[in-house]
């Protein structure tokens, strides 16, 4: 009995040992903790107070894991604007592009 | 949007960098332009595709030029908008912050703030250089921050931008009691039906963010991508993520290839949208739906209808639109510019004198010519037109002034005139409370908003007051054509097996009273050949598809569900089956006029038949004269030849109903209808008279004899002709 009780504490040791430190840090259902980074790609700390009064840039954030280029190809990223040009509708010279941005 | 290339400061209208901006500091809660778009493209680069903050920098001297992209711009201060992530995946992100930061022209710092990361302090408006303060919480120890970022995207997000515009076009709303949607209470949310689209034809892959829409009429943005959504029927045929499978029985196949699911499926919007708006002042003033209290306000509204180029039917809100343009050399009407407006307006308000300066309401002539005289002054010298005509644009019309400077007004012949509704599809009701849920009359009785419904084309007429339209007439539905198609549903459904009932006991009585014309027709045998084969099939033919067509027209006249079931697989072979059986009895109907118009033509005899009712009424047996044909069924004879007629060319005209005018198809199936009861009025009555009245006449009709005492009873001349016929070939016989 004794020397099974001796097995359940030290299983439960072991446990608390590997996963306490990642139990006490916060995780996201997403995205892994990551870090703020400035439009020149600097790293921003706020705990270090490096870069700390600086906006960060969407760009260089999501961009170090996602295709930032790609997915700004989207119409809701877009709306006309890849489409746009001057003389994008001869018959109503005011519309630009097919999209809110052009449009009438 | 202002053109990249300009040569006068007047052609300049919103420039990219004025569109991020904009919006009213007073209601930061409603987004300008740049709030709802979540950066990237337009807002980070210009026309050329560098960045305009860095662009502006090198190049200060084009914030002064005629550049569409850079006029009076100061990017190189408020930074671009980049692409906001967390606008879409963030959840409790704060889109009125966003708006705030954005009018404050903190273009870059807008994500720190309303994504609540950070605090921002410092206005660029103000000509400050902004600072942050992260929210240190949020972070880890190692710096890292930790955010509960939502893939998909929380409806939430989606309804900061399309919630308010939305419900503005077309009474949109999410997660609303008021203004509920099936798939909403089923657990849906807006990703499950607008996804990440992957297209090799649109060369398109799931990480460039392009999600699944609908179809528009008021094309908006991404028209290629129109249709990319999974439809209803692709949905419900195929039980995508367990939705229903919805039989129809009770719907006629057309009206489920004429109209769209959402006709039927979303009756009515329970929040207001706007039933147009209007820019005379200068800014845009929208209207909530006549006898609403304002937009967003909870209020039961019914929409319009509108065809696609296939001439399937949508719901919409149809908007209205009340503008200004000036119609230039070219003649092109060229929409004016909101200053343009402000400033012809700020000076003809002392002379309009309107009650609420902000909803003047032009209408009269004398307002309209105050209007277009003011903006013929105020638009001289503008530096964009080459000739100052202004046109007042206003319920299907247009006004200007002639050369007398009178107003004149016309149909709206120019691009303005074109009115489209903005497409409902959404707040979808659950099938108990469809159109059709409670029988035809949901859209076919007397005051049904699919056809009465009235629906606003002119916010303020010439009275001042709205113009409304019923619903049916946008759609193309005459009000005669409606009024005709009410006789089925007000007085033909409710009354016709009453009728009949009542035929029947009226023929009750009269064998009850009269009496069949009785004879010992059994015991003399059938020597006289009265009716030829082809004469029996022909009837036959005629006998049986009608007794097919009158089934299946029950069926359908009244929507017969139980039976419908019983008997057939779907409507559609229903359908099928009557039209089959139609074009036979018309084919039919036509032999039988070749094989007995000689037999049904009128003689002097007939008027005595006549004079004694045919010995049918009286109480008393008596003789009447008759030939083949006796002149009651010589006029039954023409009279099911121009009934048959009637519903030939009105129900073979009908198979083609789909191609047909709406106002056409009232007429002739409502006359096919009407028709039908008459027909079978009176072939009940002809059947009554073909048995039991009179016995042994069935027999004629199957083996073709009759006795000698039949004939001479019941057609005594033709009985007379065919005795003189055997004298006189006895006689030929003899005397060869």
């Amino acid at each position: 009995m004794k020397k099974n009780l001796g097995l359940v504490l030290a299983a439960l040791a072991t446990g608390l040992a590997l996963f306490l430190p990642a139990a006490l840090q916060a995780k996201t259902r997403t995205c892994v903790p990551f870090y703020l980074k400035t439009e020149d790609g600097k790293t921003i700390n706020p705990l270090s107070g490096e870069n700390a009064d600086q906006p960060y840039s969407p760009r260089q954030t999501c961009g170090a894991c996602h295709d930032y280029g790609k997915i700004t190809q989207g119409y809701h990223f877009q709306q006309g604007w890849n489409r746009i040009k001057d003389d994008f509708n001869k018959k109503k010279p005011w519309v630009l592009s097919d999209g809110m941005m052009g449009k009438f | 949007m202002a053109k990249k290339h300009n040569n006068n400061p007047d052609e300049i209208d919103l420039t990219p960098f004025a569109f991020t901006a904009a919006g009213d500091p007073k209601t930061p809660g409603v987004p300008g332009c740049g709030g709802c778009h979540p950066g990237g493209g337009g807002l980070e680069f210009d026309r050329d595709g560098q960045r305009y903050d860095q662009r502006l920098k090198a190049d200060p001297a084009l914030a002064q030029s005629l550049d569409g992209d850079y006029y009076q711009s100061k990017w190189d201060k408020t930074g671009v908008v980049e692409a906001d992530c967390f606008i879409c995946h963030l959840p409790g992100y704060n889109f009125k912050e966003r708006n705030i930061q954005l009018q404050s022209l903190n273009f870059k710092w807008a994500t720190v703030a309303a994504s609540g990361i950070g605090l921002v302090s410092g206005l660029v408006k103000a000509g400050q250089l902004p600072k942050v303060l992260y929210n240190k919480r949020l972070f880890n120890e190692d710096g890292k921050v930790v955010l509960d970022l939502a893939y998909p995207p929380p409806a939430e997000n989606c309804v900061f931008c399309h919630g308010m515009s939305d419900m503005k076009k077309r009474g949109f709303s999410w997660n609303d009691r008021i203004n509920p949607d099936i798939h909403n209470l089923q657990g849906l949310n807006c990703a499950h039906c607008h996804p990440a689209i992957e297209d090799k034809k649109l060369k398109i892959t799931k990480e460039m963010h392009n999600f699944a829409k609908g179809q528009e009429f008021v094309s908006t943005v991404a028209d290629d991508l129109d249709n990319t959504i999974k439809t209803c029927k692709e949905c419900h045929e195929q039980g995508y993520m367990g939705a229903t499978r919805p039989r129809h029985l009770s719907i006629r196949p057309n009206h489920l290839d004429k109209m769209a699911c959402e006709v039927c499926h979303i009756p009515a919007l329970h929040r207001a949208a706007f039933e147009g708006f209007d820019v005379t002042t200068g800014q845009m003033v929208n209207y909530p739906k006549l006898g609403a209290k304002k937009i967003g306000a909870e209020f039961t509204w019914g929409p319009a209808f509108q065809r696609d180029e296939h001439g399937k039917l949508w719901p919409v809100n149809r908007f209205n639109s009340v503008f200004f343009t000036n119609q230039d050399k070219d003649g092109i009407n060229y929409p004016l510019f909101a200053r343009e407006l402000k400033k012809g307006y700020d000076k003809a308000k002392a002379q309009l004198k309107p009650k609420n300066p902000m909803k003047p309401e032009v209408h009269t002539p004398a307002q309209i010519k105050i209007m277009l005289a003011t903006f013929a002054e105020t638009l001289k010298g503008n530096q964009r037109f080459r000739q100052i005509k202004p046109y007042y644009h206003k319920g299907g019309k247009m006004y200007f002034l002639n050369g007398q400077r009178e107003v004149v007004s016309a149909p709206d012949a120019t691009w303005a005139g074109h009115i489209e509704g903005f497409n409902i599809n959404h707040n979808v009701a659950p099938v108990s409370l469809a159109l059709g849920a409670n029988g035809c009359g949901d859209c076919h009785a007397d005051k049904a908003h699919m056809f009465k419904g009235q629906i606003v084309t002119d916010m303020f007429g010439p009275a001042g007051k709205p113009v409304t339209v019923s619903a049916g007439r946008l759609f193309g539905c005459q009000p005669w054509a409606f009024t005709l198609n009410q006789i089925h549903q007000l007085y033909l459904t409710p009354y016709v097996s009453g009728l009949i009932l009542l035929l029947v006991f009226v023929l009750v009585l009269h064998y009850t009273g009269q009496g069949p014309k009785v004879a010992d027709f059994y015991a003399a045998p059938g020597e006289i050949q009265r009716f030829s084969l082809a004469e029996r099939w022909t009837h036959l033919f005629r006998l049986t598809t009608f007794l097919i067509l009158t089934f299946t027209g029950y069926i359908f006249f009244y929507n017969n569900v139980s039976m419908l079931r019983m008997f057939f697989s779907s409507q559609n072979s229903a359908v099928i089956i009557h039209w089959l059986a139609g074009l036979i009895f018309v084919a039919a109907s036509i032999v039988s006029l070749c094989l007995w118009y000689k037999d049904a033509k009128f003689v002097a005899y007939d008027q005595e038949w006549l004079k004694k009712r045919g010995g049918y009424i009286g109480g008393q047996e008596v003789e009447v004269p008759a030939g083949r044909l006796n002149a009651g069924q010589k006029i039954f004879f023409w009279l099911t030849l121009v009934l048959s007629l009637i519903m030939g060319v009105t129900g073979i005209l009908l198979i083609f109903k789909n191609s047909l005018p709406l106002t056409l198809n009232c007429f002739l199936s409502t006359v096919h209808g009407f028709v039908a009861i008459i027909f079978v009025a009176a072939v009940i009555a002809h059947a009554y008279l073909g048995t039991i009245a009179n016995p042994g006449t069935w027999s004629a009709m199957v083996d073709g004899k009759v006795s000698r005492l039949w004939a001479k009873k019941h057609h005594s001349e033709w009985y007379k002709e065919y005795i003189a016929g055997k004298d006189q070939e006895e006689s030929d016989s003899g005397s060869e």
